[in-house]
């Protein structure tokens, strides 16, 4: 084939890809293997995230690439590079504003109205699988920016936790490239970081609340002393475990949550078919769970 | 409703110089999808579009947008009906009869293209969701979830200035419409809505969507049609075709009453549904959604 030709082909292979019915069969066992769901607007996303998985190993088509994944030896690692290629790239400062909206607009108030609450005037949040640190600093913004003058006196701990050394290192360092800051406007990265040449220092004030620990999630004697959370986040790291492994870790999450707090995936993650205790909330863009509050009426959460 | 807020409504509403006008072609075309059971009557669909030459140039134009760009080119209607299939033509015909029905009335109040982006999406949701869960009457529900805010055009025509504080309180206070419209106005779209639902002789089952939409029972007295256009109404809002402006609302779903009353009668289909992978999936129609209203709304201006 000619180099022209093979451009060309390039080219075609976007509206080709959407329409082949194997790409939607890929789609259902991503679905069903990790949780993360690409609906017909993201389908273009999977393409290209498996075309570039598809050339490593030089598979051409979408339904030979879905034998690969569900019948080669091979399958499972194929899987887990395939997903490490969905996720790649999606940490960033503020990376989904319906959800910091629900958190400020709608969650935060909502506990710092609970009776329960007016003693000790602190709001408890876990990053299970902080990765580099960038939503665990997120969180400690947005409670800086928008929350701390509104409600005052509150305080907020962040418990950031992740496997990976490298990873935790690069927290407690807290410095960043200008991509992982680009939501951000020149303002807030004035008022929260300190320019380093290229790079963006946390500043001391966003950095205080969150403490960093090493946790693998599948430790279940550490999981059973994590407690007492108004809100978890755990986004792209279940998708890698088998079902098994999956319930388990949420049912760490609902029982590391008090009652009325609420627990966050990854944007196009759920949790269908896998836990059925939380509560499936919606706010305006974005869907999270709920952990009811003991004898709370069905219909009482509006 | 309050008899004495009927009564008001339905006068302010008869001294109207002109009385909203609910377009022949949505009743005929909603009755020819619906009611044939060897699948709808091609011709007599070609024919009520085509006897409205406006109409029919403008099906003609959306059918040829961007939105359908790949496919061949369509000249005549009934080559748009037979290449676009009769659901998408019942789409097409329906957005572009509609907005004409409040054309140039109200100069306060909600854009028309955020009122019928909201009506349309809340229509292709309640279809689709009523299909999940085996709900029987579809095409009414489509007509059902188009229709079920026509109070807000109401409230526009009768009430330009009130209604516009109602707005602009409701979007400060990112508080649902309904609510601020109490407040406000003294009663909200749905009764206002029902007035017009009778004038225009609507099937009880739409007029009482109309009405209990935002406060449905869950008894036989509001009906599956209502309990699924107010589900599909709430996701609009929280997926980006609501009324353009933040409600700083949390919702358990499947903890509201249609919701349980659904569940109810059809257990197995709602037990099975994936209600999150559900949610996402309606981010696809945003993008459908918006290009047919942008489509329509562009020519729309031009015809005025």
């Amino acid at each position: 084939m000619s180099t022209n030709s093979a451009i060309v082909l390039n080219q075609k292979a976007g509206d080709a890809d959407l329409a082949d019915p194997a790409l939607l069969k890929l789609r259902d066992l991503v679905y069903r293997i990790s949780g993360i769901f690409h609906a017909e607007n993201k389908f273009y996303l999977l393409a290209l995230r498996s075309r570039r998985r598809m050339k490593e190993i030089g598979s051409n088509t979408f339904a030979d690439y879905l034998e690969q994944l569900t019948t080669r030896a091979t399958r499972d690692v194929e899987m887990r590079n395939l997903l490490n290629e969905i996720t790649i790239g999606e940490t960033c400062f503020f990376r989904s504003q319906p959800t910091i909206d629900a958190v400020s607009k709608i969650i935060f108030p909502k506990i710092a109205a609970l009776p329960a609450k007016q003693a000790v005037k602190k709001v408890r949040v876990w990053s299970a699988g902080c990765s580099t640190g960038e939503e665990s600093y997120t969180l400690s913004i947005l409670f800086l920016e928008q929350i701390v003058a509104k409600f005052k006196d509150w305080k907020i701990e962040i418990v950031a936790t992740d496997l990976n050394d490298d990873s935790l290192a690069k927290c407690r360092e807290g410095l960043y490239a200008e991509y992982s800051v680009r939501n951000l406007s020149a303002a807030m990265r004035d008022k929260y970081f300190r320019q380093e040449g290229n790079l963006y220092r946390v500043k001391d004030a966003v950095r205080a609340p969150v403490k960093f620990d090493r946790l693998n999630l599948q430790d279940q004697p550490k999981m059973l002393f994590m407690k007492g959370f108004d809100l978890v986040f755990c986004a792209n790291v279940l998708i890698y475990f088998d079902s098994a492994a999956k319930k388990r870790t949420v049912e760490h999450f609902y029982n590391g949550l008090v009652p009325g707090g609420h627990f966050f995936l990854g944007e196009c993650e759920t949790l269908f078919g896998i836990y059925d205790q939380f509560r499936l909330v919606h706010f305006p863009g974005a869907t999270g769970y709920y952990k009811a509050v003991p004898g709370e009426d069905a219909g009482g959460k509006k | 409703m309050n008899p004495e807020t009927s009564k008001m409504l339905r006068r302010r509403v008869s001294e109207l110089g002109s009385l909203p006008v609910m377009p022949s072609i949505v009743q005929s075309l909603g009755t020819c999808l619906s009611a044939s059971p060897g699948g709808p009557d091609i011709g007599r669909i070609v024919e009520l579009i085509s006897y409205d030459k406006s109409l029919a140039a403008q099906c003609l134009r959306v059918a040829n947008s961007a939105m359908f760009a790949g496919r061949a080119r369509v000249q005549s209607v009934r080559q748009a009906v037979l290449s676009l299939g009769t659901q998408r033509i019942r789409d097409i015909v329906y957005s572009c009869s509609l907005p004409q029905m409040f054309a140039g009335g109200a100069k306060h109040g909600m854009e028309q293209s955020t009122f019928w982006r909201h009506a349309l999406g809340t229509a292709l949701v309640s279809q689709h969701l009523g299909r999940l869960l085996l709900v029987c009457d579809i095409e009414k529900l489509y007509l059902a979830g188009l229709l079920h805010d026509i109070g807000i055009l109401v409230n526009s025509l009768l009430y330009p200035r009130e209604f516009q504080s109602v707005l602009e309180q409701a979007e400060a206070s990112e508080t649902p419409l309904c609510e601020v419209e109490q407040e406000i106005l003294g009663f909200t779209h749905c009764e206002s809505g029902r007035v017009l639902a009778d004038i225009w002789k609507l099937p009880a089952d739409i007029s009482d969507t109309i009405e209990f939409h935002h406060h449905p029972s869950g008894d036989e007295l509001d009906g599956e049609i209502t309990w699924v256009v107010y589900l599909a109404d709430v996701l609009c809002r929280l997926r980006g075709l609501g009324y353009g402006y933040y409600e700083a609302r949390e919702f358990d779903l499947a903890a509201e009453i249609p919701w349980q009353a659904l569940r109810k009668r059809h257990p197995e289909a709602a037990a099975g549904l994936d209600l999150a992978r559900f949610t996402f999936e309606l981010d696809q129609y945003g993008v459908e959604v918006q290009t047919m209203v942008d489509s329509i709304f562009s020519s729309v201006t031009v015809s005025h």
